[in-house]
């Protein structure tokens, strides 16, 4: 008899399964790290938790079993026309011991487990076939989650043979047939009140079909020499059954082995497609029943889950973009952008914002609030100069400091305030430099050391005024804003200045110098083509130093604004420090940007340039009277820091004029652009010179 | 005045939002479409959900080169081939699928009470969980849909914390919903026919996300509203 079965098997071929496909919700992994944090932390004894497949996929999708954020909880409901499928979570402290984990030895503890149900159970339905274990490591740090899947298999030593090949139900049975299948099915469903049943025994004739629980097993075996096993397939493969149908296999086989030669089984499968439901897809097929030894013990088993590239090893996901918080802070900071320009601002260009690279030269009360602003925006690009320290009255008018920061010799305000605006936002790209910028008439050439430093601090500035987009000037010495106007208008880069008196501010942008090559062709003609204060184009708007007659030095001549008086009322640093940056996003909206024609207080009753309003040269405020006004002015030929003969000097002797201009007295700036042949010609200076008188 | 009341009207109670749902459930049901009704444990609130799953590359969706060469990286140093080579041994039982990818799409209809309109949650991920990044889910978005949520009112998807459930889901802004349901439903009451909110709403968003509504719908749960 034995020979005659091993021939016969040699012809016959072997019955395959479709193995699991583990399938994960992301609301699975927020809850395993809302777990391992409140509930396990160092506790690595396993858990029991829950998965379900289904059935009635469309073709062509992987045959899952799906844990989603309920699958910690036992009790919750499996999902309608799905099965359930409990398991053991092994969620390890440390990498290492997730890989030290000894899989074997897991998987073989799990199959004994079935196998010992298998062997003394007396009511199949209670029979956990459908089990798996589950191994995770959490890195949560880094937001990976590292899993392995096992659905453990017992094996039949020699396989199954098939005596009839898979085909479609609806080979054999009749549509009258499947019907009946339909009604009988739905109708045990109801009567166990099972939205799904994962094993049933089936009875049928060519009019009618029964379906009865597994249980009815033991009474149809001994009844009658065929028996039908009908499996809730969540396969959906033409030839192949499902992964559950192996365990019951075995167990079929384990006690029915001696009794039954053959087994038909109908993997049933059910599925609504745009309305219809159909069972026709699903597969009826015969195997022939191995003989198990009574002394063969406890069968090997598989069952560990090969990873995306289809070898045997777990999977890593990596959950930081959407657990991050400093990734979500970012996404939050952006939708709070987004949802400006969709409900008040629909044509705002919000990348051009974000995107811009700010220089912030100075840290102190402008600089703090400019930097607060400008993050309100999105900007991420941000980087600070500044060569003091915090000391103890900065705090409360400098918002990125505190008292802490002043301890010590107070920290160097460049690196404090990058610090800190990284603990308000992570998500920004901000650095510090604690550098000191070199002032004309502030001698560098004591040594040759001094002379060294002095370069290097001029070739820092020039390097990072060329690696950003805008630069701001919220320095509180006057002189200290020679150096970078002259560079950023050399390279022509956009550069904003703010500066405050005691209760009097200018917020300008510098006008923005043609490129040299229309420079050259549209010199000539250039001057009375606008009027002095009305359309005046952002080429030819002037600079922060162009209304002075004398150049800056080391001296305490007269100034017509600002920061001598280095005390000035709190909130107007808030004030101009907004200011500074809302200027900077409307000249960014406007499609000439630092090019774009100056709006002036008049034009406050005209269709505004650009999406977000006007963008004026400069804002000058007066905070006695609640007053801003919006003059503007023209670029003066014979400015000390951007007119043609100073930028000429620059960029053809570099440095050698800079050390010059550093060692010498005011004068020679003056000698330079002929500021002092005009001083002793005219007293005019007061043309330029648009302060409190103007009327609105 | 008279516009105002009946601007006000428009607007969708959170009674009207669960009636709605409810028959906009119970037409999903006969169809086999998939449309549930998730309830919050011991609240009466609650969101309609339904899951949809892709084949991934059935939209021509790839993951990013970059990301695919770091996945490998990080793999290969932590895990040497030896740790888990005395599991690979041949099983003549099982069927080799491996590499067969998809994609589960997510969605939400949750009452927002601050905008009395319903909101569209929703979140795609691999088959290990890892969500995808809105741009993997543009590239998922039919082409055709790609032009008009750059632009007008359609680009309001955004990345929010789910209320309910505390995770963080994409979402199709509600600052729009009411002005773009108005005139449908202003257009329907003058017609004096009935319509269900959830059933306009949906079939009106959803095909931006790949959510299409079979067109049984608008008959099925407009004729249930008047029961
Ligand atoms: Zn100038």
């Amino acid at each position: 008899m034995a020979d005659l079965d091993g021939n016969d098997c040699i012809s016959l071929p072997k019955l395959q399964f479709t193995p699991f496909s583990s399938a994960l919700d992301a609301g699975f992994w927020h809850e395993l790290t809302r777990r391992k944090l409140n509930d396990y932390r160092l506790d690595e004894s396993p858990r029991r938790i829950k998965g379900y497949y289904c059935n009635g996929d469309p073709d062509g999708l992987p045959m899952r079993l799906t844990l989603e954020f309920s699958a910690f909880e036992m009790e919750s409901a499996t999902p309608t026309r799905c099965c359930a499928a409990t398991g053991l979570l092994y969620n390890t402290n440390t990498l290492e011991s997730f890989k030290a984990c000894d899989k074997k030895a897991l998987l073989q503890k799990s199959v004994e487990e079935i196998w010992k149900s298998i062997e003394f159970d007396e009511t199949p339905d209670c029979l956990n076939l459908n089990r798996f274990l589950l191994l995770t490591f959490a890195d949560l740090k880094r937001y990976r989650f590292y899993y392995w899947f096992c659905f453990p298999a017992l094996c039949l030593p020699e396989g199954v043979h098939l005596l009839q090949p898979p085909a479609p139900l609806s080979k054999t049975f009749s549509l009258n047939q499947i019907k009946a299948l339909q009604d009988a099915y739905d109708a045990l469903c109801c009567r166990t009140g099972a939205s799904a049943i994962p094993y049933f025994v089936v009875k049928y004739t060519v009019d009618s079909v029964s379906i009865s629980p597994l249980a009815s097993l033991e009474e149809e075996v001994r009844a009658q020499k065929k028996v039908t096993i009908g499996v809730y397939d969540p396969c959906t493969l033409p030839q192949y059954p499902g992964w559950p149908l192996r365990n019951l296999l075995y167990l079929i086989t384990y006690r029915w082995g001696q009794v039954l030669d053959s087994l038909e089984v109908l993997c049933f499968r059910d599925r609504t497609l745009q309305g219809m439901r159909s069972l026709t897809h699903s597969l009826l097929f015969e195997v022939k029943l191995p003989k198990l030894s009574n002394a063969s013990g406890c069968p090997k088993g598989v069952g560990w889950e090969k990873n995306q590239k289809g070898a045997m090893g777990p999977r890593i996901v990596n959950l930081s973009e959407c657990m991050d918080p400093r990734r979500l802070a970012e996404s939050s900071v952006d939708l709070n952008l987004k949802l400006m320009r969709w409900r008040l601002v629909p044509t705002l260009d919000l990348e051009k914002v974000i995107s811009t690279k700010c220089l912030l030269l100075g840290a102190g009360t402008l600089g703090c609030n400019v930097a607060r602003t400008l993050l309100g925006w999105g900007v991420r690009h941000i980087t600070f100069v500044d060569n003091a320290k915090i000391s103890y009255s900065n705090p409360v008018r400098q918002p990125l400091y505190e008292f802490e920061d002043c301890l010590g010799g107070g920290k160097s305000k460049a690196l404090a305030a990058v610090e800190r605006l990284r603990k308000i936002f992570p998500g920004v790209d901000a650095h510090g430099h604690h550098l000191s910028i070199p002032m004309p008439g502030h001698p560098v050439n004591f040594s040759e050391e001094t002379m060294q430093q002095a370069l290097k601090d001029v070739q820092q500035m020039e390097a990072l005024i060329s690696s950003h987009d805008v630069v701001f000037l919220l320095m509180d010495t006057r002189e200290s804003r020679w150096l970078p106007t002259m560079i950023a208008a050399s390279q022509r880069k956009l550069v904003i200045n703010a500066a405050l008196g005691f209760d009097t501010f200018v917020v300008m942008r510098h006008g923005l110098k043609k490129l040299p090559v229309q420079d050259s062709s549209t010199s000539s003609g250039d001057t009375g083509s606008t009027s002095l204060f009305s359309n005046i184009p952002g080429h030819k708007l002037g600079c922060y130093f162009c209304n002075d007659v004398v150049a800056p030095g080391d001296s305490t001549r007269d100034r017509t604004l600002d920061q001598q008086c280095t005390v000035s009322r709190p909130g107007l640093a808030m004030i101009a420090g907004a200011l500074a940056v809302e200027l900077l996003v409307s000249v960014l909206q406007h499609p000439e940007g630092g090019y774009a024609v100056a709006s002036s207080s008049d034009d406050r009753m005209n269709e505004p340039p650009t999406s977000l309003g006007l963008v004026p040269h400069q804002i000058r405020g007066f905070l006695s009277r609640f007053d801003n006004v919006l003059p503007a002015s023209l670029a003066f030929d014979k400015c000390t820091a951007c007119s043609a003969a100073v930028l000429h000097r620059y960029e053809r002797d570099g440095f050698q004029f800079l050390a010059e201009v550093f060692n010498s007295s005011h004068s020679f700036l003056e000698d330079l652009t002929g500021l002092t042949l005009l001083h002793q010609e005219t007293q005019a200076a007061e043309i330029w010179d648009m302060s409190d008188d103007e009327s609105i | 005045m008279d516009y105002d009341s009946c601007n006000t009207d428009l607007h969708l109670g959170e009674k009207t939002f669960q009636l709605s749902c409810h028959n906009f459930i119970q037409h999903s049901k006969a169809i086999g479409d998939g449309w549930v009704w998730e309830s919050i444990e011991a609240t009466n609130e609650g969101y309609m959900k339904k899951v949809l799953l892709k084949m991934k590359n059935a939209f021509g969706y790839t993951i990013p080169e970059q990301q695919k060469i770091v996945n490998e990286k990080t793999y290969r140093q932590e895990f040497e081939v030896q740790d888990t080579m005395d599991l690979e041994e041949i099983d003549i039982s099982s069927i080799d699928l491996s590499g067969r990818e998809m994609i589960r799409f997510e969605y939400h209809v949750v009452y927002s009470s601050s905008y009395q309109v319903p909101v569209l949650y929703f979140r795609a991920c691999d088959i290990d969980g890892r969500p995808l990044t809105l741009e993997e889910i543009w590239q998922s978005v039919q082409e055709n849909y790609k032009e008009r949520l750059l632009e007008g009112p359609w680009e309001t998807i955004t990345q929010q914390e789910h209320p309910l459930l505390g995770q963080p889901f994409f979402i199709l802004h509600p600052c729009r919903t009411h002005e773009l349901m108005t005139p449908i439903l202003k257009g329907a009451r003058e017609e004096k026919q009935s319509v269900n909110y959830i059933t306009a709403w949906l079939s009106m968003m959803g095909p931006v996300l790949g959510l299409n509504l079979p067109i049984s719908y608008t008959t099925a749960t407009s004729a249930q509203q008047l029961d």
